[in-house]
């Protein structure tokens, strides 16, 4: 996703009521992550459990909120997001970077990037992924998703190499 | 002192003020001792008490958010310390009762015996207290009514025979009952 659509997504979720930005970095969302931090509306954590975390004590308290992260660090939050997340139902938007899409991906990327579709199938986390065509309508799904208060991911490929 | 004093007396002293409970036993003491609407009960995702009670602290800045965390607990998430350090929430009161143990797993050891987790929390910018006895912990409750956060406050405690019953409330009611309280 380009740097251009990456910036315009910070703020047409801002604009759309999603108040808190946390999470931990991903190069494939660096630039939406920047434009997270150059309006001054970002927490960045140690782990993406205590991300989620965090974005539980805002959602309660009626303040949406988007977490962002890696794949390695979906994987990494996958009892949190069945024991909190899913089971209290807090409905949070998670934006995730997908590596390992391409196959010839770095090599600690390949088998999580390979089982991300099913993960979040085998734990029924919806989800949509996100392109500089669709990211507006699948945007809007997702706040209506959270609106519902069903949490729900939106996935970002990484389409290059670096 | 056993935890489940200290729950009474902190949960009694605090009156209102939101209460972010760890999974286990610390959840269960604190159900059975002083049940309210404000009181989110963590029942999995050990270790992120500090972490929820960060995100209720920092969208509810004239409310005093109190963290019921396990040495055990705390050990599992010590990135949130320094997270909630630099962010440095003044109405953060971070509580551990301290039994060097988890108890809820059959008592296996923690190394919070060898480890000091008062100077970690003061390193991360924390004003911090250790209590040993319930007349030190009357003492330091009053004080913490005037003082800035964030707050951090060890206590220890010995384990115990005594178990409480499970949270008797889903969830969800748990989420709709601090949503509605908030």
């Amino acid at each position: 996703m380009n740097e251009k659509i990456q910036r315009e997504l910070f703020h047409y979720l801002n604009k759309n009521k999603i108040k808190n930005f946390i999470g931990v970095p991903d190069s494939t969302l660096k630039h939406f992550i920047d434009e997270c931090i150059k309006n001054k509306n970002i927490i960045i954590t140690t782990r993406e459990e205590e991300a989620l975390g965090i974005a539980t004590g805002t959602t309660l308290s009626k303040s949406p909120t988007l977490v962002f992260m890696q794949n390695a660090g979906f994987a990494n939050s996958i009892s949190t997001i069945t024991s909190l997340v899913q089971l209290y139902e807090i409905p949070i938007i998670l934006l995730i970077g997908w590596r390992g899409y391409l196959p010839d991906d770095a090599p600690e990327h390949i088998k999580i990037g390979k089982i991300q579709p099913e993960l979040l199938k085998i734990i029924g986390l919806k989800s949509k992924i996100i392109t500089e065509n669709n990211w507006k309508q699948n945007s809007d799904w997702a706040l209506k998703q959270i609106k519902e208060k069903k949490p729900c991911a939106l996935i970002v490929r990484r389409m290059f190499h670096d | 002192m056993i935890r489940k004093e200290a729950v009474k007396i902190i949960a009694k002293s605090v009156g209102n003020s939101p209460i972010v409970s760890a999974n286990g036993f610390m959840s269960r003491d604190l159900f059975e001792v002083h049940d309210k609407k404000s009181n989110f009960y963590m029942i999995g995702s050990m270790g992120l008490a500090s972490s929820i009670g960060l995100g209720l602290a920092l969208k509810n800045p004239k409310k005093q958010i109190f963290i019921f965390d396990g040495d055990g607990n705390i050990l599992m998430n010590l990135g949130s310390l320094v997270t909630i350090g630099s962010l440095q929430p003044k109405n953060l009161v971070h509580i551990v009762f301290d039994n060097n143990s988890h108890e809820s797993t059959g008592s296996q050891p923690t190394n919070s015996s060898i480890i000091n987790l008062e100077k970690i929390a003061k390193d991360a910018h924390y004003t911090t207290f250790t209590i040993k006895s319930k007349i030190k912990l009357n003492l330091i409750l009053k004080k913490i009514q005037k003082i800035q956060g964030p707050i951090f406050l060890l206590i220890k405690i010995s384990t115990s025979k005594e178990r409480s019953k499970r949270v008797l409330w889903k969830p969800k009611t748990i989420r709709d009952r601090v949503m509605e309280s908030i």
